[in-house]
């Protein structure tokens, strides 16, 4: 493959030195690839390869460690690639609005620190950030977060932090959050005398009953699970990696359910416009990533409970 | 009144004590008291250092002591901010964050402002900054969950995260903190300890060299007291630069197979 490389046939770009065949014959690939990244991956997409040696259609691996982090209530490791996601959910109790006394709230907040990558810089957040952050809505039935209704409901704040950019930071991003709320354990809270809210442990049992026993866990109404996808030429690749959205522009981002319906379809922009029949293609892709991600979910899952 | 309440509800992290006792953990002249997590006064918590933590960094590292878990990138040598003014030395530029569920009360951690600036003082001196004029090195480090004593952990991990990067260091930059108890003095303290603490003191050094980068005492101290912590740090800062010394080791022949 890469041998190959090195034949190209330098017909179009100006001032591309193969016109006269030497050059680009000794090019280093690596200097190739950095010199001119597009004609690099299109030489692999024609021949159904990507230079990490995946087919167009492949996800990369794909690993999840649930209970992460000891100081909170829920948490969850993702790995998709070497895009690296740390999700944690942190239970706080609030007074529920007036407006709706028997609902909970969910604040999602989406993190990319600068050590992520070395495009972000302290203090100048990263720009899409705040896109992923908009995603997230209607996962959880917010009446599960009541408590005792009109005085106390949960707050789950929700926090997502990129640890490692590589590309598809969406997919990991909402997989490692389902993975963080299946893995959230709600603690057992009582009143007390002056109404506050306070964690029955076992060695202070003097509040009055719990107000949860039975409520430990929260339930999804939905297990959302995304993919997305670069539109180049004919081509469509799933999963791309850092690298590969910074030269192919055109990204799909599909979000499907467990039982395959479409929660969501992403399409921001860029230079390729979509086909009804490549859309068609990315949600067959994703369909295909949902019946993966489920058993990965599963195998972890099945893993905890053996330890 | 009632509408303004609606839209930001006030929120509180529900604790098991309603209101704080002050510490069961330690009276005045008991000295068979018991650290938090059963360690001898003198005993450090097994430290883990593991390189290459992330990808897009130049260097990087992941460092965990008991419950304190932290991740260093190195980014870098790069350009510098155009803003900036010609230096035939390179700069250093650090920032320690913190995430929010890092502290048992969430969002808490950006309490630690001058950590950022105490990175960059503690490793400043170690760095051959000659070896890369006109040009910065970012150091940033995450603290994932703050488990105590989280500014020598960070050093120490920043100081393996740039030997992984490559850049030219006088030496491994080894930190180790104590905390003053009343009579006692306690090497590096967990967070319970730490809340408690009458005084501190953290020593960042170079161990083969034998060079001390920062010393930070805060708190009540007398002077054998003093002595008695410097020694205490002194020496676990060599055996942690071993600890250093030999994951940076294992991540090279890992590399060269």
């Amino acid at each position: 493959m890469v041998s190959q490389l090195q034949a190209q046939d330098g017909v179009e770009g100006i001032g591309y030195p193969n016109s006269s065949g030497d050059l680009s014959s000794e090019m280093e690939v690596d200097a190739f690839r950095r010199l001119f990244p597009l004609r690099f991956f299109e030489r692999h997409l024609s021949e159904s390869i990507r230079p990490d040696g995946r087919p167009l259609g492949r996800a990369r691996d794909t690993t999840l460690a649930l209970g992460a982090v000891a100081s909170a209530n829920g948490s969850a490791l993702v790995k998709i690639g070497l895009t690296t996601m740390l999700a944690a959910i942190k239970m706080e109790v609030m007074t529920p609005l007036k407006e709706s006394p028997d609902e909970g709230c969910i604040a999602v907040e989406f993190h990319m620190p600068p050590i992520c990558s070395p495009l972000v810089r302290p203090g100048r957040p990263a720009e899409v950030a705040p896109v992923v952050s908009k995603q997230f809505s209607g996962m959880i039935d917010l009446k599960d977060l009541s408590l005792v209704s009109g005085k106390a409901a949960w707050m789950a704040y929700l926090d997502i932090y990129c640890l490692d950019a590589d590309g598809s930071l969406f997919d990991a991003a909402l997989l490692s959050a389902v993975a963080a709320f299946s893995h959230l354990q709600i603690p057992v809270v009582s009143m007390n005398d002056e109404g506050r809210v306070i964690v029955v442990s076992e060695e202070n049992d003097g509040g009055g009953d719990a107000v949860n026993k039975e409520k430990r866990k929260l339930r999804l109404c939905r297990t959302p699970i995304s993919l997305t996808c670069i539109l180049h030429k004919n081509y469509i690749l799933a999963d791309p990696t850092a690298e590969e959205e910074s030269i192919m522009e055109t990204l799909v981002t599909v979000v499907l359910d467990s039982s395959d319906q479409l929660v969501s379809l992403y399409k921001p922009g860029g230079p390729a416009l979509a086909h009804t029949s490549s859309v068609q293609d990315c949600i067959a892709l994703t369909r295909q990533r949902v019946k993966e991600v489920q058993t990965i979910f599963d195998e972890t899952i099945s893993g905890m409970e053996v330890d | 009144m009632a509408g303004k309440a609606g839209a930001t509800p006030t929120t509180y992290t529900p604790s098991p004590k309603t209101q704080r006792k002050k510490p069961p953990i330690f009276k005045n002249d008991d000295v068979d008291w018991v650290r938090p997590d059963g360690r001898g006064f003198h005993q450090c918590r097994p430290a883990f250092f593991r390189t290459g933590a992330v990808n897009a960094a130049a260097g990087s590292a992941y460092a965990e002591f008991g419950n304190t878990k932290v991740i260093v990138s190195v980014f870098g040598p790069r350009e510098s901010k155009k803003a900036m003014m010609y230096s035939d030395i390179g700069r250093l530029n650090c920032n320690v964050s913190y995430t929010t569920f890092a502290t048992p009360i969430r969002g808490q951690g950006s309490d630690n402002k001058e950590f950022s600036s105490m990175l960059h003082k503690a490793l400043e001196g170690a760095i051959m900054l000659e070896t890369f004029p006109k040009t910065t090195v970012d150091v940033f480090a995450l603290v994932l969950e703050s488990g105590g004593s989280d500014l020598p952990v960070v050093i120490s991990c920043a100081s393996v995260a740039l030997a992984d990067a490559g850049i030219m260091m006088y030496d491994l930059v080894a930190s180790v903190s104590v905390s003053c108890l009343g009579k006692n003095i306690v090497i590096d303290p967990v967070l319970e300890e730490e809340s408690y603490q009458d005084g501190s003191l953290m020593i960042t050094c170079m161990p083969s060299r034998y060079e001390v980068t920062q010393l930070t005492i805060t708190g009540e101290w007398s002077t054998p007291k003093i002595n008695e912590g410097m020694q205490l740090c002194l020496d676990a800062c060599s055996k942690l630069a071993n600890i250093m010394r030999s994951c940076l080791k294992e991540a090279a022949s890992a590399s060269d197979e």
